[in-house]
């Protein structure tokens, strides 16, 4: 594959990516929200290919695919207007928010303009795919097991918050927050 | 397809991400904010590696660290929130303000 | 210039060899249904069946529902498809002849089959309409529960290849194949099969019960390509089953891509018998027996072949 050819792709796919990650908060449903999501996500995973990581870039998609159905269950449980038939416009401080967002952007956008970073390319992607496996389970074993053990104990405590029969009895009769404004009445 | 821009585009998305996080009122919002401040981070690590760390295999473990972390925030998010809607029946942000000074 | 040329080439076979597929499900299922009910065969009205009805559904008039999100409702079938020509570009038919052997072949076959969920989901949740809905979140429960034992299953048979690579898998089972190595991994991964592309007793998502699921209100060419999609993701499902477990192009006398396809047809055949023997399974019970049974024995059965190769 050429150079020209693998930068159309690499901005293709950066456009979609950028793009798509925009629309997520420009988005009247919650569900296309969480569609628009997957789409950046794709987008960074065929970047991350393109840049010799082949398999991190296959298992982000691969592990965003069951990570976006969840959230748009979870939406549907949950949220208010998941369909998108009404206008969507749900935030506060936004202002802060933008400027906060292009702030940061502007920031990390210059810095690989002032840093120098050395100059020393992967070699190829079939070898860097044998490579991590190999240092999964040689020199970094400890790093793999620990994320494994954290994995584990972050299934049994998203399982015990989210149980129903919560630790003071049963969730739904638990604390009603008490209203700020004396009188005000509770939001329920 | 240099290293330059591959971190501009990563430093998009972190600040696509920011403006999400900070500015969404619904809880399940505010985590694909976070999620894509993480999703330009691996983009920004993975350039790193490819393109400057002479393809040392701990680049991509860190990577793999990245989305461990990545799966632990999303199956953390949404128990809390699944409890949060539970016990308080709030589903936007400003409904808890126990903590609020 | 010759290596566009090559990709070409490749593009446009995977793309016939899923055309030739689904074609060859549809006649192969009506085939299979006059056999099993004990119907007289008509040839003639066996192989022009599919074409007559494929040419009615793509003139069919297209009806459309209250405010759809048309963009996704079209994408819909078209990732399904897509997906089903990724999987199916992973398999080889020879040593060399394969559309693409990537290093990390069983991810983006696993990635491919992530997605499908993705696709079945959209398709039911664009089209604004109850049971279209009610299928997209059956193909949910179903998809989320066989993700994990389909995994599983798969990755059990790159243990002895020591590859990611499709072809490394394949080149592993010179002496044995994996259907013998794991004999748990092929009924497991059949299992899935049928769950992925939801065909016969998991027919849960389009069942009838809801009047077509996700595809209720699809009409005229949308509904033929959403059923064009399913065939090929079945295609797909089984020509990677006959490569994983089934030993690919190893065989004697015959050639190795007439090896493949004989596999592929075998296990075709048991995937669209399932359809016409089993009764259909209800959801909760098809979850339940995901999570208490299929990811046990899965976890079973990598650790049992991790042990042999030890």
């Amino acid at each position: 594959m050429n150079d020209l050819l693998a930068d159309a792709i690499f901005w293709a796919f950066a456009a979609g990516s950028v793009t798509t990650g925009l629309r997520v908060f420009r988005t009247d449903s919650m569900m296309r929200a969480a569609f628009y999501l997957l789409a950046s996500f794709a987008g960074v995973g065929g970047i991350l290919v393109l840049l010799g990581a082949e398999f991190l870039g296959m298992v982000l998609i691969l592990m965003m695919a069951g990570e976006m159905l969840i959230m748009a269950i979870v939406m549907v449980m949950f949220m208010m207007n998941p369909a998108g038939l009404n206008p969507m416009w749900m935030v506060h401080q936004h202002r802060v928010a933008v400027a906060a967002g292009a702030g940061s952007f502007v920031l990390l956008a210059s810095l690989p303009f002032l840093v120098k970073f050395p100059d020393r390319p992967a070699p190829q992607p079939e070898e860097a795919t044998a490579e991590l496996g190999t240092e999964l389970l040689g020199d970094s074993m400890l790093v793999f097991q620990t994320a494994g053990v954290a994995l584990l104990s972050t299934m049994i405590g998203a399982v015990v918050i989210a149980n129903r029969s919560g630790r003071f009895g049963v969730a739904e009769e638990g604390s009603q927050e008490p209203t700020v404004e004396p009188g005000a009445g509770d939001q329920r | 397809m240099t290293l330059e821009a591959v971190l501009v585009v990563a430093a998009a998305l972190v600040g696509i991400g920011v403006y999400g996080a900070l500015s969404q009122q619904s809880f399940v919002m505010l985590m694909m904010g976070l999620e894509l401040m993480i999703n330009g981070a691996i983009l920004a690590l993975v350039a790193l590696w490819s393109a400057s760390a002479g393809g040392n295999p701990q680049g991509q473990m860190l990577g793999v660290v990245f989305m461990t972390v990545m799966a632990v925030e999303m199956a953390l998010g949404f128990a809390l929130v699944t409890n949060v809607y539970r016990v308080r029946r709030a589903d936007i942000t400003e409904k808890l303000r126990r903590l609020k000074g | 210039m010759s290596e566009y040329a090559a990709a070409g080439v490749a593009i446009a076979a995977v793309g016939a060899a899923l055309l030739a597929g689904v074609y060859f499900v549809a006649v192969f299922d009506r085939l299979i249904g006059a056999l099993v009910e004990g119907r007289p065969l008509q040839w003639s009205r066996l192989l022009a069946e599919p074409v007559q009805s494929s040419a009615l559904m793509a003139v069919q008039q297209r009806r459309t529902t209250e405010r759809p999100d048309a963009p996704a409702w079209a994408l819909a079938p078209a990732l399904f498809a897509g997906l089903a020509a990724v999987a199916l570009a992973m398999v080889p038919l020879d040593r060399d002849l394969v559309a693409t052997d990537p290093a990390t072949g069983f991810v983006v076959f696993s990635a491919a089959i992530a997605m499908v969920m993705i696709a079945v989901y959209l398709h039911g949740w664009s089209p604004n309409s109850a049971f279209a809905l009610h299928g997209a979140y059956r193909y949910g429960a179903q998809a989320l529960s066989f993700q994990i034992p389909f995994l599983l299953a798969m990755l059990a048979t790159v243990l002895p290849a020591e590859s990611l690579s499709i072809v490394e898998i394949v080149n592993a089972q010179e002496s044995l194949w994996n259907v013998v190595r794991q004999p748990a991994g092929l009924p497991l991964y059949l299992v899935v099969g049928v769950a992925v592309s939801f065909w016969g007793p998991l027919n849960l998502p389009d069942g009838s019960d809801l009047a077509g699921g996700t595809s209720v209100e699809d009409s005229g060419l949308s509904r033929l390509l959403w059923k064009a999609a399913r065939a090929a993701m079945l295609v797909s499902v089984a020509a990677m089953g006959a490569a994983a477990f089934l030993g690919g192009w190893w065989g004697p006398w015959l050639a190795g891509p007439v090896w493949v396809v004989l596999k592929t047809v075998a296990l075709l055949g048991v995937l669209l018998a399932s359809g016409h023997l089993l009764a259909r399974v209800r959801i909760e019970q098809f979850v339940l027996v995901s999570w208490v049974v299929l990811i046990p024995l899965a976890l079973l059965n990598v650790f049992v072949s991790g042990a042999f190769l030890l």
